[in-house]
């Protein structure tokens, strides 16, 4: 009954050795498959040498694990206890062992050392004068993406800088650095598959270069990663790498503002006389998606940018294309998006709280910067901060109910009978019906 | 052979009660107290497995809607809070209890009441903490805290409040215990064991305690500013005042990363107990083991900024940072080194106490490697954040500390109740437990490389996260089966366990020397010490004869271990090399002793007593009043302070004023 004779068992040690070896088989196999925000993609010039240290560091790192994990199962193999067998020798240290396995970790650690220290003044250094300036701005919880080297002026003589929200372009070749800043807790910006992260901490301005100069017309996913309260794992974003030409495209067209539907001056519409059914006045429709902007495609529409204005959808990988449900309970009659009236929306918008958060330029109500800047909205393949893809279907129940589709967000619930998951109170008389809905969805979908 | 079902293996007639519920609640012995800190850390543990595992539910897939993202935030900060404040720290504190005592051959530490003082500080503070579940506003700003998140603008509710709260109560617990253990130790070791005979896990606890005094002041610091903001107005984290929030991370990692090394050390110190005993052997450099851990400990202080190295500190103080943290691999791989050749050439018994040992020392080393791959800021700037330093700290705490710590109840948990832990349950617990850890980190590596971001309540489907995520959700919940394997087996083996006697396992330290369980005033007999190994000078000479510091020639006749006096088991010890490790004779002896009460013997013991209950309930309530405040009842707050404050020095005043033992 000596419990120690019990020790060794086979059996559940076999077991343990078949669990390890299929645990380990299927992460192999995992590590076949596609892994779009992997740090080893190697877009960036700051990525590669990131890499060559990441490499340096697994071989050292391999190398010391097989020799240590080796010698260690040599050991109890080798000594185990066997019947019969003597008391061990008495051994109480050994000095030249010792010292050498104090001397040689030192030597790697040194040949570690070295490099990092040296990528650390590269990767640190200042950016080149020629750089592409963005400025990003973290809030809680989506990012603000500035281009302070793209300006225009308004009509009101207001000189007005490029911004946007969420989707940040860069021009394939370029540097481009960075500016962080936060507008109020600590967040972090990172593209993995372009470089490493760096913190966005209130009150100080941190800085990131890298120059995309490996990578073709492409997608990438970023995020926030440093916590930064409730909903911080809905703060994503996109990161668009363009060729030049497209960038220009894109950032000449983000200078336009948008057409104002409501003021008096509105060109005649063909089907003037019912402005609360379908067929709304004039939008500047590119691609006519809904009906309701087929409709307005006969009007005279301002002279809009040519060319590229936003990365094709159809060429996003699916990776890239959020696929976060709609919460449960959150109904919309999705049939009534087809006869949203913008016209009428842009009413609703500018007589409502939206005016307290959102920035439309060119329609004089909306200056308010709390929330993301709305002007472009239409180009934008995604809204909540990459959490939901930009369609009809997904806008209309953000308008309706927002904090349901993010949590903790601070746009507030619109829609009539939809309960408020903060207050917990029901929004019944003031709130939007959903035909209302759909007539704000028309507006923001000509805001191209 | 060993005669089974045997009650008690001694009887103590104590004058005062001395089971049932009162005599828990007075009691000053610091093996009792141990008790009750490592079934506390336990009850602990299976709450913030607990949390884990709602968690690891909640992402086994993309969108996954378990639990809303604030109770996610809720889970994750109180996970790590509970796991690092009421399960590590504390199960340390219940060996250092129950052992530093023991084995510098002392009757107890050197200020009882303050000891369990802090035991109940620590019960009423993690108490106090949790309610904030029942209140559904547990703390949600990550067991960091990081500022501004942190201040009454952005976390309103009482959320923090219970934190920053809980933190300074448990602060309070730990620095009381640690002056009362470096005094301990360095006034109460048994004659002759001077420091460099110490054991060492009383070594790594004598350094442990120095990195809790000089490590808890500031995060203590940190924690008066976030109070004196949320309470009081001030603007210490106050951003549209101009405040600079690093000052908190600052503050926060100057205490948090020697909060690593308050961590690991203990779980360091118990494995270089077991590899010896179980390799019969003695520590394979012990001096160097020593000064290692001196060094672990004094470097652990110039390291902080590392895990800052995405703030944008500037290449100087990343390159500074790089290169101290690099320097601390160096002593960590010397302990790694000397623990295999502790077992090379030895005679390896795997009990399940050794096999956690030996995968401490197994899968440490992968944490130590990933922890020196985040010592290079550029490709920690790529890897901070994400999963695979969760993946990088749980090697570290899970298979680092808390495998040492299981190894540590195996070992002890004979000399703590006299009942051996069954070796078939545990042997059970051990596969579950290695394989659920492996399959749960070892993915985490991998969802991190390929981009994924920690402290995420959800994640998007497609990103190649998935299959990652799936295994550390199966790893997660095999890890919650082993610890019922692990509980079923306590609490068996408590009831019907083999009748440990003094010695098990054949080890070599003065703890080994006494009954099991020991009896109140532990040693009847003050040894006398001249050697590192003083049970194995005397049982097994051939082991220790080389050994520095062992005179040779007088170990085996002046070495008085305690007990002569009373009872038999010092002849059983005697009876020569066990066979298999076990001597089977001091099992049957030790049943038929009969010990001594300390009134016998004419030891004066500490009185027990519930003062320092009644101080730890008024300063704990005496915190908890400032809720109050937030809930907009400041008068009544105020009142309930000062109330707590008064009863608090009235419990004080009588505790000190009351004798701490009879006069002799």
């Amino acid at each position: 009954m000596n419990f120690l004779s019990r020790l060794r068992r086979p059996g559940t040690r076999k077991a343990g050795v078949v669990a390890l070896t299929v645990a380990f088989a299927a992460l192999l196999a995992a590590c076949g498959q596609d892994h779009p925000d992997s740090i080893f993609h190697n877009r960036t010039d700051v990525n590669r040498d990131v890499d060559y240290l990441f490499k340096l560091l697994i071989g050292a790192g391999t190398g010391v694990f097989i020799f240590v994990e080796t010698i260690l199962i040599v050991a109890l193999v080798k000594f185990r206890k066997r019947p019969g067998q003597p008391e061990p020798k008495h051994v109480h240290g050994n000095t030249t062992l010792e010292i050498m396995w104090t001397v040689i970790p030192a030597l790697i650690l040194g040949v570690i050392a070295v490099p990092t220290v040296r990528t650390i003044f590269k990767t640190q250094a200042a950016a080149r004068a020629d750089a592409l300036q963005v400025e990003v701005y973290g809030h809680q919880w989506w990012w603000e993406f500035r281009y302070p080297q793209y300006t225009m002026t308004g009509a009101n003589g207001k000189v007005d800088t490029v911004v946007t929200a969420n989707e940040l372009y860069l021009p394939i070749g370029k540097t481009v650095n960075f500016t962080l800043r936060s507008r109020d807790v600590i967040h972090s910006f990172w593209v993995p598959a372009l470089s490493g992260k760096r913190d966005v901490v209130s009150n100080h301005t941190n800085y990131l270069w890298y120059t995309p100069d490996s990578t073709t017309e492409a997608v990438f996913n970023g995020a926030c990663v440093e916590y930064c309260g409730t909903s911080h794992a809905n703060m994503r974003f996109k990161a668009f790498t363009v060729t030049q030409a497209d960038f220009d495209s894109w950032i000449e067209h983000q200078k336009l503002a948008s057409v104002d539907l409501m003021p008096p001056p509105a060109p005649v519409a063909p089907a003037a006389g019912t402005p609360a059914k379908p067929g709304a006045p004039a939008v500047t429709a590119k691609p006519a998606t809904t009906p309701a902007m087929a409709a307005a495609a006969a009007t005279p529409a301002p002279v809009v940018q040519a060319g590229f204005v936003m990365f094709p959808r159809e060429k996003m990988p699916v990776s890239t294309v959020p696929q976060t449900p709609y919460p449960e309970k959150l109904k919309f009659d999705d049939g009534l998006l087809a006869n949203g009236n913008a016209a009428a929306g842009e009413k609703i918008v500018n007589t409502n709280m939206c005016i307290a958060c959102h920035t439309i330029r060119g329609n004089p109500m909306m200056q308010a910067v709390l929330g993301p800047n709305l002007t472009h909205v239409a180009t934008r393949t995604t809204i909540g901060a990459g959490l939901y893809p930009n369609d009809a279907q997904h806008l209309a129940r953000w308008v309706k109910n927002a904090p349901s589709m993010k949590p903790g967000i601070i746009m507030p619930t619109f829609g009539i009978g939809e309960y408020d998951p903060v207050t917990l109170k029901g929004i019944v008389k003031t709130g939007f019906t959903d035909a209302q809905v759909s007539d704000i969805v028309a507006y923001l979908q000509t805001l191209k | 052979m060993a005669t089974a079902a045997v009650g008690v293996p001694y009887t103590v007639a104590d004058d005062y009660a001395n089971s049932g519920l009162w005599s828990w609640l007075t009691t000053v012995d610091h093996k009792r107290i141990g008790v009750l800190y490592m079934y506390t850390a336990l009850f602990w543990f299976g709450c913030g497995g607990l949390e884990a595992e709602i968690m690891r539910w909640q992402l086994k897939g993309p969108n996954g809607h378990v639990v809303t993202a604030e109770m996610f935030n809720q889970l994750f900060t109180m996970h790590g809070t509970t796991m690092i404040f009421l399960v590590v720290m504390p199960l340390s504190a219940a060996f250092f209890n129950f052992l530093i005592p023991l084995q510098i051959g002392a009757r107890d530490v050197a200020f009882p009441r303050l000891n369990a003082f802090s035991y109940w500080v620590y019960l009423f503070g993690s108490l106090f903490m949790n309610t904030s579940w029942l209140v559904g506003q547990a703390p949600n700003g990550g067991w960091f805290g990081y500022a501004p998140l942190t201040a009454l603008q952005y976390s309103p509710g009482l959320n923090i409040d219970f934190w920053m709260l809980g933190l300074q109560i448990l602060g309070v617990s730990s620095l009381a215990a640690a002056f009362n253990f470096i005094t301990t130790i360095i006034n109460m070791r048994a004659p002759g064991m001077n420091l460099m005979r110490m054991p060492m896990f009383t070594w790594m606890a004598f350094i442990v305690q120095f990195l809790l005094v000089l490590a808890f002041p500031v995060i203590t610091i940190a924690l008066v500013f976030l109070q004196f903001d949320r309470f009081f107005g001030t603007n210490f984290y106050m951003m549209t005042a101009g405040a600079d929030p690093l000052l908190w991370q600052h503050l926060f990692w100057i205490f948090g990363h020697p909060e690593v090394y308050i961590l690991i050390l203990p779980a360091f110190g118990l494995v270089s107990e077991i590899l010896p005993t179980f390799s019969r052997k003695p520590i394979f450099g012990y001096p160097v083991m020593v000064y290692s851990g001196i060094l672990i400990a004094f470097l652990g202080f110039g390291v902080w900024a590392h895990h800052m190295f995405a703030v944008g500190m500037g290449p100087i103080a990343d390159s500074v940072f790089a290169v101290t943290t690099m320097l601390i691999a160096i002593p960590t791989g010397v302990k790694i080194f000397n623990w295999i050749f502790t077992m090379w050439g030895g005679n390896l018994r795997f009990t399940v106490a050794m096999k956690y040992a030996i995968s401490l020392v197994a899968l440490f080393t992968i944490g130590g490697i990933s922890g020196v791959m985040h010592a290079s800021p550029p490709a920690d700037l790529q890897q901070t954040d994400t999963y695979f330093i969760v993946a990088h700290f749980h090697y570290v705490l899970v298979a680092g500390s808390m495998m040492g710590l299981s190894g540590g109840i195996y070992y002890y948990f004979p000399k703590i109740t006299g009942r051996m832990l069954s070796e078939k349950i545990g042997n059970w617990q051990f596969w579950l437990t290695f394989i659920g850890v492996n399959l749960t980190f070892m993915p985490m590596h991998w969802s991190g490389l390929y981009g994924m971001p920690r402290r995420v309540y959800t994640y998007d489907a497609g990103q190649g996260w998935e299959i990652f995520n799936q295994m550390s959700t199966a790893g997660a919940l095999i890890q919650a089966l082993a610890a019922f394997v692990g509980l079923y087996n306590i609490i068996k083996s408590r009831k019907s366990g083999e009748i440990a006697g003094n010695d098990p396992w054949g080890a070599p330290s003065l703890e080994w020397s006494i009954p099991s369980p020991p009896p109140d005033y532990n040693f009847a007999v003050i040894p006398t010490v001249t050697s590192r190994y003083p049970l194995w000078d005397v049982k097994s000479p051939e082991l220790t004869t080389d050994v520095p510091h062992s005179r040779v020639g007088d170990e085996h006749n002046t070495i008085a271990i305690g007990g002569k006096t009373v009872g038999s088991f010092q002849d059983s010890m005697a009876a020569g090399t066990p066979e298999g490790g076990l001597n089977p004779n001091a099992r049957q002896a030790s049943t038929k002793v009969s010990l001594k009460t300390a009134e016998q013997l004419g030891i004066p013991m500490p009185y027990p007593t519930i003062k320092p209950l009644f101080v730890a309930l008024f300063m704990v309530l005496m915190f908890a009043s400032l809720l109050l405040i937030h809930v907009n009842k400041e008068t009544m707050g105020l009142v309930a302070v000062l109330t707590f404050a008064t009863a608090m020095t009235f419990s004080l005043y009588l505790w000190l004023t009351s004798p701490l033992e009879p006069s002799h």
